[in-house]
C-alpha cells in the first residue's frame, strides 16, 4: 500500500508535468494540441537515439533537444497559430489542424524508428536503487521526478518573475485587453508555444524510464492522458495540473494493484467524471463553455 | 425550391445506382462495401458536426457497440441476421441515451469526452473478465449467418437512409432549427427551439446510425477483433472525409468519402505510413486554407451546392 | 388603453454567489403598455429581464403572465407564450439568412397586426443576404424581429439604442410605438433616458438590484435618489 502511494505520487508528479506543457498552450492561446503526445513521443526517441548511437546520457540529450524543439516551435507558431486565430472557429480546428500534424509527425517517426517499441537501458542513472519510507525505488524514477519539479520550479520563476512571463499571464486572463495594452502578444504567444513544446519534449525525455517501450504510436494515448490530467486539474490552470497529475498517478496506481485487467479505463473514467461532474476541473471556478 | 428537391432526389439515386452496380463492374466488391460503410458514417459525422455544431472524436464507439450488440444477440440469443442488425442499432441507442450528458459540453471538451467515451467502451467489451459474453480481446465470430449478399444490400439501404435524412436536413426547418441552435443556442431558445430535445433527438439518430452501420458491417466481415470495431481511425476518418468534402452539405461527405478512401486504397492498404504522411498534410492544408471543405469552392461563389 | 395586467413581478430575487443582482423586484406591466426600465451599469435591469424571459431561474419570487405563475419556465416556452426579447448583443444566426432567421421561429400565436416581421423592421431588402454579413445596425433590426415573428404579446428589449445613429433612433422609436398600439406590451431596458422618453412615461428606475423608483419620468429627474444614482456616487 504504502509503495503504491510512494509510485502514485512519484508518476503523478510526472503525469503533472506532461500535461503541464498541453495545458500551457491551451491557455495562453486557447487551441488544443492534439500533437501534444507526438512531440512527448520525439523526446523520447531522442534521448533513445542519442543514447543507443552516440551513447549520450539522457540528460546531455534533453539538453540538445531543448535547444532544438524550442527553435522549431517559433516558426511552427508563427506557421500556424495566427492564422488558425483568426478563423470562425479556433478551438474545433485547432483540434483538426494538430491531429493533422500528429500524423504527419507519427509518419515521419515510422519511417525513422520502425514500428516496433524501442527501449532505453533503464540503469543508465545507475542501478543502485533509492530508498524512500523504506521502500526501494528504481533510480531513473528518481531523476525522472527531479526533471519534473525542476520544469514545474522554472514555469513558476517564468511565469512570476519575468517580464515576458508577466506578459503570458496578462494574455492567459484577457487576450483582448492584454493586445490594446500594448503586449507584443504573437511574440509572447509564440515563445509560450515553443516552451509548451519544449515541455512536452521533458516529458518524452523521460517516458522511457517512467514507462518503458517507446513507440511512434504511442502519441495518441499520451495525448489523451495528458489531456485527462489537465482536466482533473482545470483546463488553463497550471497549479492544476500538477495536482491533476497527483490525482491521476495515484489513482492509477491504486488500479494497477488492485484490478490490474481494469487499470487501463483509468484516465479514460476519470476524463468523462470530472467533465460531468466538475466541468470546471477540480481547481477550476469558470463554467465550462469552451 | 423544386430545382433543389429534384438535384437531392438525383443525388440519391445516383447514389443508389452507383453501389447497387458498382460490385458488378469492379471485382474488389469489400473495398465497395467499405467505402459505403465510411460514407454512411460520414453522413453521421455529418449530421452530428455540420449541422449541431458537436464534433465527435468518439464516434466510432457506437458503430464498434453496433457491430458487439449484432455480435451478441447472434451468439447469445441465436437471432436471426436482420434482427440481430435492429439490436445492434438498438445497442447504440441505449449506450447515446447513457452518453447523452455529454451533450451539455461543448467544443473541445465535447470532442475529448466522446473519445474517453469510445474507449472506455472499448475497453469494457475487450476486457479478458468479459469473454464469456464479448469474446474479449479474442475476437468474435459470426460464420453461421455469413451472407455477403444480403449484408452489402442492408449497407445500401441504410446509406441511402442516411443521406436522404441529410437533405430532409438541408432542406426543412428541422434542419435549419438545428442550423439555428449550433450558431446561437440563447437566441434559438428564444425562437422557440426546444434546444435540448432537439439536440438529443439528432445525437440519438446519429448513434442508432452508426450502430446500425457496425452491426451490418459485423454481418459483412462475419470475424472481428474488438480493435477492428473500435478503431479510432474509424471516427477519425469518417470527420476527415467529411470536413474534406465541406459539412452541412448532402454532396460533401459523399465526394469527401470517394476521394480520400479511394487515396486511402490506392497507397494506404500497401504503405500505410506514406499515407498518413499524405493524409496528415491534407488535413492541415485543409484546416489553413479551405476550412469549409470541397464544396466551399462551390459556394463561395454563390453556387448552390446539395 | 386598457387596464388588464398583462405580466406582474412580485419580490423577485437573483443571486449570483453571494451578489443579489436582483433584490426583491415588484412591478405590473399592463397589455399595451411601454414602460422604460432604467438604471445605472449592473444595476440588474438586464438581469431582471433574463429572468422574465427565462434564461435565468429565479430564486424566489413570482412572475404571473396573463394570470398564471410562469416563473422558472424554459425559455422556449416563455416564446411560445408569448414572451420575447431582444439582445443586448444581437444574436443572429449567422450562417442562416435573413429570411431563414425568421423562418425558424415557432410562431404559435399568430399575431398578424404587424403582419411580415421582415418588412416592419426594413429588411425585407436583404432578404435573402447571410445574417452575418449585415451591419451591426441591421443585426440589432434583425434581432427585433426574429422576437415579433413569434407573435409576442410581451416584448422585452435590452439596450436597443446602444451603437444606433439618432436617425435610426427615431426610426426604431417609431416603430416600438406601433407595436404599442397594435397590442403589444414593451418593457424597455434603457440606459439613455433620452431614448425611453421618447417611447413613454412611466419608468422604474432600478439601482444594486432594487427598485428606487416608479413612476413618471419626469419627476424621476426631481427624485433625489435618482439624482444621487445618476450623479453623485
Amino acid at each position: 500500500m504504502l509503495f503504491t502511494l510512494i509510485s502514485g505520487i512519484l508518476i503523478g508528479i510526472f503525469y503533472g508535468l506532461m500535461g503541464l506543457g498541453l495545458n500551457f498552450i491551451f491557455g495562453v492561446m486557447k487551441i488544443v494540441n492534439l500533437a501534444h503526445g507526438d512531440f512527448v513521443m520525439l523526446g523520447a526517441f531522442g534521448v533513445y537515439l542519442a543514447y543507443s548511437v552516440w551513447n549520450l546520457n539522457p540528460l546531455i540529450a534533453l539538453g540538445i533537444e531543448l535547444v532544438i524543439f524550442l527553435a522549431i516551435g517559433i516558426p511552427l507558431y508563427y506557421g500556424f497559430v495566427p492564422r488558425l486565430l483568426k478563423s470562425r472557429d479556433p478551438e474545433m480546428l485547432s483540434l483538426i489542424l494538430f491531429f493533422g500534424l500528429s500524423q504527419v509527425i507519427e509518419s515521419l517517426a515510422s519511417f525513422a524508428f520502425g514500428t516496433n517499441p524501442d527501449t532505453v537501458n533503464p540503469t543508465v542513472f545507475g542501478s543502485q536503487p533509492v530508498n524512500i519510507f523504506g521502500q526501494s525505488i528504481q533510480m531513473s524514477w528518481i531523476v525522472a521526478v527531479l526533471i519534473s519539479l525542476l520544469a514545474m520550479a522554472f514555469m513558476y520563476g517564468y511565469l512570476y518573475h519575468t517580464k515576458i512571463g508577466i506578459a503570458t499571464r496578462a494574455i492567459m486572463g484577457h487576450r483582448t485587453e492584454a493586445m490594446s495594452s500594448g503586449i507584443n502578444v504573437h511574440r509572447v504567444s509564440a515563445i509560450a508555444f515553443a516552451i509548451g513544446i519544449a515541455l512536452a519534449i521533458t516529458a518524452g525525455s523521460m517516458t522511457p524510464f517512467v514507462l518503458g517501450g517507446i513507440y511512434p504510436s504511442m502519441g495518441v494515448d499520451l495525448t489523451t492522458t495528458s489531456f485527462a490530467v489537465i482536466v482533473i486539474g482545470s483546463l488553463g490552470n497550471p497549479l492544476g495540473t500538477i495536482l491533476g497529475g497527483l490525482i491521476y498517478g495515484i489513482c492509477l496506481m491504486l488500479m494497477q494493484t488492485y484490478l490490474p485487467s481494469w487499470s487501463s479505463l483509468v484516465p479514460y473514467l476519470l476524463l468523462i467524471l470530472i467533465l460531468l461532474f466538475r466541468p470546471s476541473g477540480l481547481l477550476g471556478r469558470r463554467e465550462r463553455n469552451a | 425550391m423544386r430545382k433543389r428537391m429534384l438535384a437531392n432526389v438525383l443525388i440519391i439515386l445516383l447514389l443508389f445506382l452507383l453501389f447497387a452496380v458498382g460490385p458488378s463492374i469492379y471485382q474488389n466488391q469489400s473495398l465497395i462495401f467499405q467505402m459505403m460503410v465510411f460514407m454512411a458514417l460520414a453522413q453521421g459525422v455529418n449530421i452530428l458536426y455540420g449541422f449541431t455544431g458537436y464534433l465527435p472524436f468518439g464516434y466510432v464507439g457506437f458503430f464498434g457497440i453496433g457491430a458487439y450488440g449484432a455480435a451478441i444477440a447472434v451468439n447469445l440469443l441465436h437471432v436471426p441476421a436482420l434482427v440481430a442488425v435492429i439490436l445492434g442499432g438498438f445497442s447504440a441507442l441505449l449506450a447515446g441515451l447513457v452518453l447523452s450528458p455529454l451533450l451539455r459540453l461543448s467544443g473541445a471538451y465535447f470532442s475529448i469526452g466522446s473519445l474517453a467515451a469510445s474507449e472506455i467502451l472499448y475497453n469494457v467489451v475487450s476486457n479478458d473478465s468479459l469473454q464469456p459474453i464479448t469474446g474479449g480481446p479474442y475476437g468474435v465470430n459470426l460464420a453461421g449467418i455469413f451472407d455477403e449478399q444480403t449484408s452489402y444490400v442492408v449497407m445500401l439501404l441504410l446509406l441511402v437512409l442516411a443521406t436522404a435524412f441529410v437533405t430532409y436536413l438541408r432542406s426543412s426547418r428541422f434542419g435549419m432549427s438545428l442550423i439555428a441552435i449550433r450558431e446561437d443556442p440563447v437566441s434559438a431558445e428564444m425562437a422557440g427551439i426546444h434546444v435540448v430535445r432537439t439536440r438529443v433527438f439528432v445525437w440519438l439518430a446519429t448513434a442508432v446510425l452508426a450502430g446500425l452501420v457496425g452491426a451490418t458491417y459485423a454481418w459483412h466481415i462475419s470475424v472481428f477483433y474488438p480493435n477492428t470495431v473500435f478503431d479510432l481511425s474509424v471516427s477519425i476518418f469518417a470527420i476527415v472525409f467529411t470536413l474534406f468534402g465541406g459539412g452541412t452539405t448532402v454532396l460533401g461527405p459523399v465526394v469527401g468519402t470517394i476521394l480520400l478512401y479511394g487515396l486511402y486504397n490506392a497507397i494506404g492498404i500497401s504503405s500505410p505510413q506514406y499515407f498518413q504522411l499524405i493524409y496528415g498534410v491534407l488535413i492541415m492544408a485543409l484546416v489553413l486554407f479551405l476550412p469549409n471543405g470541397l464544396m466551399s469552392l462551390l459556394t463561395r461563389r454563390g453556387i448552390y451546392v446539395p | 388603453m386598457s387596464r388588464e395586467p398583462l405580466l406582474e413581478v412580485t419580490n423577485l430575487v437573483k443571486t449570483f454567489g453571494g451578489f443579489r443582482a436582483l433584490d426583491g423586484v415588484t412591478f405590473t406591466l399592463h397589455k399595451g403598455e411601454i414602460m422604460g426600465l432604467v438604471g445605472p451599469n449592473g444595476s440588474g435591469k438586464t438581469t431582471c429581464i433574463n429572468v422574465i424571459s427565462g434564461l435565468y431561474k429565479p430564486d424566489s419570487g413570482n412572475l404571473r403572465f396573463l394570470g398564471k405563475t410562469i416563473a422558472g419556465q424554459a425559455p422556449h416556452k416563455m416564446a411560445r407564450l408569448g414572451i420575447n426579447r431582444t439582445f443586448q448583443v444581437p444574436k443572429p444566426f449567422r450562417e442562416l439568412t435573413v429570411a431563414e432567421n425568421i423562418l425558424v421561429v415557432h410562431a404559435t400565436n399568430k399575431h398578424t397586426e404587424i403582419g411580415d416581421p421582415l418588412e416592419f423592421v426594413g429588411l425585407k431588402n436583404v432578404a435573402h443576404r447571410k445574417a452575418g454579413s449585415l451591419t451591426s445596425g441591421q443585426q440589432k433590426l434583425l434581432d427585433l424581429a426574429r422576437a415579433l415573428a413569434s407573435g409576442p404579446s410581451l416584448l422585452l428589449i435590452d439596450e436597443l439604442a446602444a451603437g444606433l445613429s439618432p436617425s435610426e433612433l427615431d426610426d426604431v422609436a417609431e416603430k416600438l410605438l406601433t407595436l404599442a398600439t397594435r397590442g403589444i406590451s414593451l418593457l424597455v431596458v434603457e440606459h439613455l433616458l433620452g431614448f425611453v422618453n421618447q417611447l413613454t412615461q412611466r419608468v422604474i428606475v432600478m439601482n444594486a438590484g432594487k427598485e428606487i423608483f416608479e413612476g413618471d419620468l419626469a419627476s424621476a429627474a426631481k427624485d433625489e435618489r435618482v439624482v444621487e444614482v445618476y450623479l453623485g456616487r
